[in-house]
């Protein structure tokens, strides 16, 4: 097949969003200064990712179209631990939902994490995948899974693509959001639907509730992490990564798929609001693995796994 | 995803000399171009495409010249055959070269064994004219032999088991070929050719049970041709569908001809939410079009024998597309803006223009052909016909009247028509774990696999002549 991008949101959609999300980066200026909380995160004013840089060009519509490979997970635990923002400080987290790498707590580094138990269904993926746990009228939901689309971004040259390095950690989505964040990167949806919405719609039970989340798919090319772990990458425009960010990578959208279908929902996020979701990555993949599904699914422009409505089956639970 | 694991002693093959040239590649495409020359179709023909032409290059033996499929397969150019000898491989292959032949010595002892770690036995990617023949596969979290991407695939004597999504499976993938071959033990389908179109394969002599569904194929059709084959003991038999979570919508154009399906009504196999919806139909046309459908020995179902409904597709990405828009080819078609989902909503992919004709149905619960649509306005209302079978019951009643293939039907095409709300309600048995699913028995192997030469997925797929093809007998064990 030959490798082409589907189509990007229209550009009066994407001007509608980046003036929803410049306006929202003013408040979130004005309202981060006076929120420091432990529990949602340590991000200061001055540390406030700028989010007028960070509208992303998604996949939607039918998958087929671009090389892709897939990874689907199952829940793995829930703990108050996140390794990125509170690194060595078990407890001070809000609640996070973990997949893949079963052994992913606060103290987790590429080291600890490296080869160990995962809960996907390729054994080569020993990543490790978070969100805050979802709550319905306050009482926790154990998600379904999480699966992991890894494909070029729209307009990418697939074979420009380099895997994540070793050990990169990134968030998708901002768990100090105010307001409705940008769909493109942090939305809810049901099934694979792409129907993007800013908060949970009601959904049919053949297509249960899901939270979609966008990585940044530019790497400066020398930080694995960075002080408010947004600035060391960003989101390509046009097929193109910003001047700063050399490393053009995969984008990995994640959906956590949730067992809420119909109507008398009340939904929270351990991080507040529905719009608060986001996602963690922490690349301790088996690199070399990694590399070569890089190589045989998005350089050779193939599709090597579909996900989709029919094949709901999902991995064994057991570790 | 390769090991380096392999239970047999190996045997004292030393290493050949390989005598590898490039006129080997001279004389595949100059061949190519002869044969595509050649090639004839007419209407009751399939049309064999050919995409190059045959030549034999080195043969690589596993493990004597390597000890692993893998290794053999990075070792190989295009034309040669890779030759294996029994054993239990810990293997999955990936096949990036064109115009390999990875063939097994037997196919009942050449096993591929993913100990439900490895994703697939054989996966092609975007590699042309591969062929994978004579062995087994089993015990694989996706699929047993995956081609995607592609143009020419032949699998051929092959056995596949106990496999989390597909046994046989070709995913955008075009001029190709499956026969002579077997699957169970898939909660989705034991045979399936997706997302393409014209997809210009044929399925012959396969024998597809204990699986989700016999055949799948969404979004696939053109010059597609299952003839010959053995669907049996699935939940459903064979499935063709549509649906705007993959590319090239809907189904169409699906010659599905003397085939034998009976009993699937299998309450024990693994099954994918379709598989558990489609449970206790023998052909199942789930909103696809312009399917032919003639010929076929279906019996012993507890729903329909042969049986034509929309597919109901909840938060769908697209619309149905217009007739002019389902001229495209997938090559085209799936480069298309992307649509707006919010225009969409739930979609009723309908079953329309297909025909049914000179089938032999019987011991059917709801009907030996039957029709389903929302509206209740029959199946003539999208142009569906029925003529020429030999059948007990239908619903509508007397459906052969009301939509014949040719002359204009009468009658009362609401008379006895198919429940559908009932049919999509009614209550049915949880999926079976597919890791558990008997071993089949020994297999016929492929003629002279050991001396043979390569034969890489040049002449493919195969011409059927399709008049030729009568209406199966009952097989004994069934």
């Amino acid at each position: 097949m030959t490798p082409a991008g589907n189509q990007p949101m229209s550009s009066n959609r994407r001007l509608l969003l980046l003036t929803v999300g410049t306006a929202l980066v003013m408040v979130a200026l004005i309202v981060v200064s006076a929120v420091v909380n432990g529990g949602r995160g340590a991000t200061t004013a001055s540390q406030a990712p700028d989010l007028s840089s960070r509208v992303a060009s998604i996949h939607t519509g039918p998958q087929g179209t671009v090389p892709q490979f897939v990874v689907k997970c199952a829940f793995s635990h829930t703990a108050p631990d996140d390794p990125i923002v509170h690194p060595g400080m078990p407890g001070m987290s809000h609640s996070h939902d973990f997949f893949g790498n079963r052994g992913t707590d606060a103290s987790s580094t590429a080291a600890t994490l490296a080869g160990g138990a995962t809960s996907c269904t390729k054994q080569s993926d020993t990543a490790a995948y978070w969100a805050p746990t979802l709550s319905d009228h306050g009482q926790p939901v154990t998600p379904l899974g999480l699966v992991a689309y890894y494909r070029p971004a729209p307009g990418v040259d697939p074979t420009t693509i380099e895997p994540f390095p070793a050990g990169l950690m990134m968030i998708a989505g901002d768990s100090m959001a105010e307001g409705p964040q940008p769909v493109e990167i942090a939305s809810w949806t049901c099934g694979t639907s792409s129907d993007l919405q800013v908060a949970p719609p009601t959904c049919p039970p053949e297509a249960p509730l899901r939270a979609r989340l966008t990585f940044p798919d530019c790497w400066d090319g020398v930080h694995l992490d960075s002080d408010d772990h947004h600035t060391h990458v960003t989101f390509s425009n046009d097929g193109t990564c910003p001047a700063g960010f050399p490393v053009t990578m995969p984008q990995l959208t994640v959906t956590v798929r949730y067992p809420i279908s119909g109507a008398g929902h009340d939904l929270t996020l351990a991080s507040g609001p529905t719009f608060t979701i986001h996602s963690d990555f922490f690349n301790t993949w088996d690199q070399s693995e990694l590399t070569k599904l890089v190589d045989l699914c998005l350089h050779r422009g193939v599709v090597c796994n579909v996900a989709s409505n029919r094949a709901e089956d999902e991995p064994q639970q057991a570790s | 995803m390769s090991t380096d694991h392999l239970e047999v002693a190996q045997p004292d093959h030393r290493p050949r000399p390989r005598h590898r040239a490039v006129w080997v590649l001279a004389l595949l495409a100059t061949v190519g171009l002869l044969a595509g020359a050649c090639s004839s179709g007419s209407s009751t023909t399939s049309t064999a495409t050919t995409v190059a032409g045959g030549a034999s290059g080195s043969v690589i033996h596993v493990p004597a010249d390597h000890p692993t499929i893998q290794s053999a397969v990075n070792a190989a150019s295009p034309g040669d055959l890779i030759l294996i000898s029994p054993g239990i491989y810990h293997e999955a292959v990936d096949v990036t070269t064109d115009y390999l032949d990875l063939r097994g010595i037997d196919r009942n002892t050449v096993i591929l064994d993913g100990t439900f770690q490895f994703e697939n036995g054989v996966r092609v990617l975007g590699a042309k004219g591969v062929a994978v023949e004579n062995m087994t596969a089993r015990n694989y979290t996706n699929n047993g032999f995956f081609w995607t991407g592609v143009e020419g695939y032949r699998g051929s004597y092959l056995t596949s088991f106990r496999t989390g999504n597909y046994g046989l499976y070709a995913f955008d993938s075009t001029k190709g070929q499956f026969d002579h071959s077997y699957a169970s033990g898939s909660p989705d389908a034991g045979v399936y050719i997706g997302q393409c179109q014209p997809c210009d394969a044929v399925i012959d002599t396969v024998t597809s049970e204990h699986n989700g569904l016999g055949y799948s194929g969404t979004n696939s059709g053109g010059n597609l041709t299952i003839v010959n084959s053995i669907f049996r003991h699935n939940r459903a038999g064979v499935v063709p569908n549509s649906g705007s979570y993959e590319q090239c919508y809907p189904e169409r154009k699906t010659t599905i001809v003397g085939n034998v399906v009976y009993d699937n009504n299998q309450a024990d196999t693994p099954a994918i939410d379709v598989a558990l919806l489609a449970m206790g139909n023998g052909i199942l046309v789930a909103g696809g079009r312009q399917n032919d459908i003639e010929r076929n020995l279906v019996y012993d179902h507890e729903r329909t024998g042969i049986g034509l409904v929309p597919f109901p597709e909840e938060d769908a990405n697209d619309k149905v597309p217009t007739s002019e828009q389902m001229e495209r080819p997938c090559s085209d078609q799936k480069h298309d803006p992307t649509p707006d989902p919010k225009s969409a909503g739930t979609v009723i992919w309908p079953a329309a223009d297909n025909q049914v004709l000179d089938n032999v149905v019987s011991g059917s619960g709801l009907g030996d052909l039957a029709f389903g649509d929302l509206s209740g306005e029959g199946p003539a209302s999208e142009n569906n016909c029925f003529s020429g079978n030999t059948f007990t019951t239908s619903a509508p009643t007397d459906i052969e009247t009301v939509a014949p293939c040719t002359g204009t039907g009468s009658g009362d095409p609401k008379a006895g028509s198919l429940d559908l709300a009932a049919l999509i309600a009614s209550e049915r048995p949880p999926a079976g774990d597919y890791k558990v699913t008997p071993e089949p028995p020994a297999q016929p192997n492929m003629p002279d696999a050991a001396t043979a030469p390569a034969r890489p997925a040049t002449d493919v797929p195969m011409a059927v002549d399709l008049a030729a093809i009568a209406v199966p007998t009952k097989p004994t064990d069934g």
